[in-house]
């Protein structure tokens, strides 16, 4: 009796096994042409408008086209990249040198600002007013923003009026070579910093108050609590804002063509405003081409850069 | 030099991929079917985008379009900012208009790229017997005529006759020494450091204005920006360095406030003297109201007593598309437009059309009949430079060579580069620009 029972037990098992494998396999393929189907219009979104413009572009840094005829793209080698750190070229200095000054500027100016003022945020009351108000200019059109931040920097404007006030002469910002970057600079931290403050205010609530509460019962001061808890545990937003706040710096150039395009000189000359002059304005798109990936390693390397030093220092603590 | 072969490998990729995209992404408009006896629609493509020009084009385009039956005329306009960039967008996309009116610094580029199309012989006679010398230069790449030249712009010295009788200075400046010295007496500031009157307007607006002032003083002083070749640039030469020392010794001695608009500030009486084209004119006349009697305009001074007027010349054109599919009717309406004359004083409508906003062509002979019967006495000077005056440098590098000729120039007012400096950084980078073959 029991060694029938096993025997017939054995036999629908053997007979379910043999199909299993194929069943799977074919399973798992449909699974996958499914998965593809339902991905095809982001892929086809990201051929068109990414992988495509890309290539195109990389074959326009080694070719020479005056952008109006496609028939006339000629192959020039990489006769654009040497022609970039020529003697007589602009690229190097100052157009990438202004480029990485006003970036960096722009991250410290809006960095110290949005720590300080979230800070302050995340001690008062009605927070999300605060953080709303604090985040509209990034809301408000950078062309409104440049003309009027030219307006106060006038002779005349607000901030000389303000300077006469107080008994000073005044102070011709746009128009100084010293003082053009610096006040650019000013502005563009103040328009970027409100997201710079949302994502710094969400990182101080994240920090567990215990911390606080044990550092008060050692009799720490608030500056020591600050340097030692709430800066180190604020790394990994300030790592976010820091790479963020650096890649719009060292791609903007909409708000210093509104404010000075480039001047005094070229004193605020920036990368991305020398490829559009380069490409709409002189019909040379294989330089402008060129320059874009010259601009993309600095971006590249500048941000692991950031990535390497911080992912250290966390380790380390 | 033949052309290099190109690959076809490669350019059929380049042509593919976009060509395909750009076909897929929109239909190119109709423009006919080119039968004979069949309509025909051109396209003309300019910057008259505002109120006063684009009527005063229009009605000639009106007019040409109710007599003639199987050719018709259809007008687009862009701000002037967007006019290059419009071109080359449409022109890659194959919708290329069959009329365009370029700026004349861009002359030798869209030459090079293929764009613009030369004048035929016939027309080309014509243009060169009926315009001054300076709208024919500026019209042509190495020695071809590429188009009829429509807007003739010289420029000249503005001046505020009453800011200068305030100062006591009974004339306007004919020499360099008298210009200093005009523009030292006539400048006034406040306690704290404010222009209140600048007394000549250098002003670092755009690459037109601050770079018009300095080549009409340049070509005042003998020299020309760019040599006869179009290899290199001439800006380290004598008249060169006089020019530079000129605008930094007013720059410095506080007599010019290179960061104020004088577009805005001359209007308002800010500014005893400017340099500038002669379109302004046109718009002083409405901003200003009953105070443009105040404005006296005079020919450029030159450096020393007696020397050779001379000043700068640029504007624009109206040539053909080479991707036009009827470029014998395009040269037809132009011709009619431009060289026909009509009217009781027997001038070209171009010639009406141009005067009627305040600008100029560069017939002289169409000028003096419009501005003899109570014309603004303002534009003599503008017409008179036209016997004189230099054409802008087009060669296919010169707008690059423009802008960085102004970086240079702001360099020297700000103090960040002395006279020598920005003279040899000039020299350097435009060479680099413009020597390249292409």
């Amino acid at each position: 009796m029991n060694t029938l029972v096993p025997e017939r037990a054995d036999r629908p098992a053997s007979r379910a096994r043999r199909p299993g494998p194929g069943l799977a396999a074919r399973a798992r393929r449909r699974q996958t042409v499914v998965a593809y189907l339902f991905l095809a219009p982001t892929l086809l979104f990201f051929a068109v408008f990414l992988a495509l413009p890309l290539g195109f572009a990389l074959l326009l840094s080694m070719s020479r086209w005056a952008g109006f005829d496609l028939g006339d793209i000629r192959p020039v080698g990489l006769d654009n990249f040497t022609g970039l750190f020529a003697r007589g070229s602009t690229f190097l200095t100052p157009v990438l040198t202004n480029t990485l000054l006003f970036a960096l500027g722009t991250v410290a100016v809006a960095l110290a600002g949005a720590v300080l003022v979230a800070t302050c945020i995340d001690r008062l009351r009605f927070q999300g007013l605060w953080r709303t108000l604090y985040f509209l200019p990034m809301v408000t059109t950078v062309v409104a923003v440049g003309n009027v931040w030219k307006y106060m920097y006038e002779p005349g404007g607000l901030v000389n009026g303000v300077l006469n006030a107080l008994g000073l002469g005044s102070v011709a910002f746009l128009q100084d070579p010293h003082t053009a970057l610096p006040a650019v600079v000013v502005v563009q931290a103040w328009a970027s910093a409100g997201s710079a403050i949302l994502v710094l205010t969400a990182g101080l609530k994240s920090i567990p108050r215990s911390y606080y509460e044990a550092a008060e019962l050692d009799g720490a001061g608030a500056a020591t609590v600050f340097r030692k808890i709430t800066l180190p545990l604020l790394r990994p937003s300030l790592l976010f804002v820091c790479v963020t706040q650096f890649l719009t710096g060292l791609q903007s150039f909409a708000l210093i063509t509104v404010m000075t395009k480039g001047g005094p000189g070229d004193a605020t000359a920036v990368a991305a405003l020398e490829m559009y002059r380069q490409a709409f304005s002189y019909g040379d798109w294989g330089t402008a081409s060129a320059a874009a990936f010259v601009l993309f390693v600095v971006v590249l390397v500048i941000t692991l850069a950031q990535l390497w030093v911080f992912r250290r220092r966390g380790e380390d603590t | 030099m033949t052309p290099r072969r190109r690959g076809p490998d490669r350019r059929h990729f380049a042509l593919a991929l976009p060509s395909a995209l750009l076909t897929a992404g929109c239909a190119a408009p109709r423009q006919g079917t080119g039968r004979p006896g069949d309509p025909i629609v051109l396209t003309l493509l300019s910057h008259y985008s505002s109120g006063a020009l684009k009527a005063a084009l229009q009605e000639p385009v009106d007019e040409w379009n109710a007599t003639h039956d199987r050719v018709k005329v259809r007008t687009k306009a862009v701000e002037f900012t967007d006019l290059l960039t419009t071109f080359m967008v449409r022109q890659a996309a194959g919708q290329g208009a069959d009329i365009i009116q370029p700026y004349c610094l861009w002359t030798g580029q869209l030459v090079r790229a293929g764009v613009l199309r030369p004048t035929p012989p016939g027309h080309a006679a014509e243009i060169r017997r009926g315009y001054s010398p300076a709208a024919v230069g500026a019209a042509s790449a190495g020695g071809r005529v590429y188009g009829y030249p429509t807007e003739a712009q010289t420029y000249a010295l503005y001046y505020n006759a009453r800011l200068l009788r305030a100062a006591g200075v009974r004339r306007p400046p004919r020499t360099w020494p008298e210009l200093t010295e005009a523009a030292e007496r006539t400048t006034r500031r406040d306690r704290y450091g404010n222009t209140l009157v600048q007394g000549f307007g250098l002003s670092s607006y755009d690459d037109s204005t601050t770079v018009g002032q300095t080549l009409a003083l340049l070509n005042a002083a003998g020299g020309t920006f760019v040599r006869a070749d179009g290899r290199g640039t001439a800006i380290d030469s004598p008249a060169g360095r006089a020019v530079f020392e000129l605008e930094h010794r007013l720059v410095r001695r506080g007599a010019s406030a290179p960061g104020v608009n004088v577009y805005q500030a001359f209007p308002a009486g800010r500014v005893a003297m400017v340099i500038s084209a002669g379109w302004w004119t046109g718009s002083l006349k409405p901003l200003m109201g009953a105070d443009y009697r105040d404005v006296g305009v005079a020919p450029v001074p030159v450096p020393r007593a007696g020397g050779k007027p001379a000043t700068l010349a640029t504007g624009f054109l109206l040539g053909v598309n080479t991707a036009s599919r009827f470029p014998r009717e395009a040269w037809e309406f132009l011709r009619w437009l431009n060289a026909e004359r009509t009217g009781a004083r027997g001038v070209t409508r171009m010639s009406a059309l141009q005067v009627s906003v305040g600008s100029l062509t560069g017939r002289a002979g169409d000028m003096r009949a419009l501005l003899g019967s109570g014309g603004d006495p303002n534009l003599r000077p503008f017409l008179d430079a036209l016997a004189y005056a230099v054409p802008e440098p087009n060669v296919p590098g010169a707008q690059q060579a423009k802008t960085l000729l102004r970086a240079n120039i702001e360099a020297l007012w700000t103090g960040q580069r002395s006279v020598e400096q920005a003279l040899r950084t000039t020299r350097r980078q435009v060479d680099q620009e413009v020597s390249r073959l292409w």
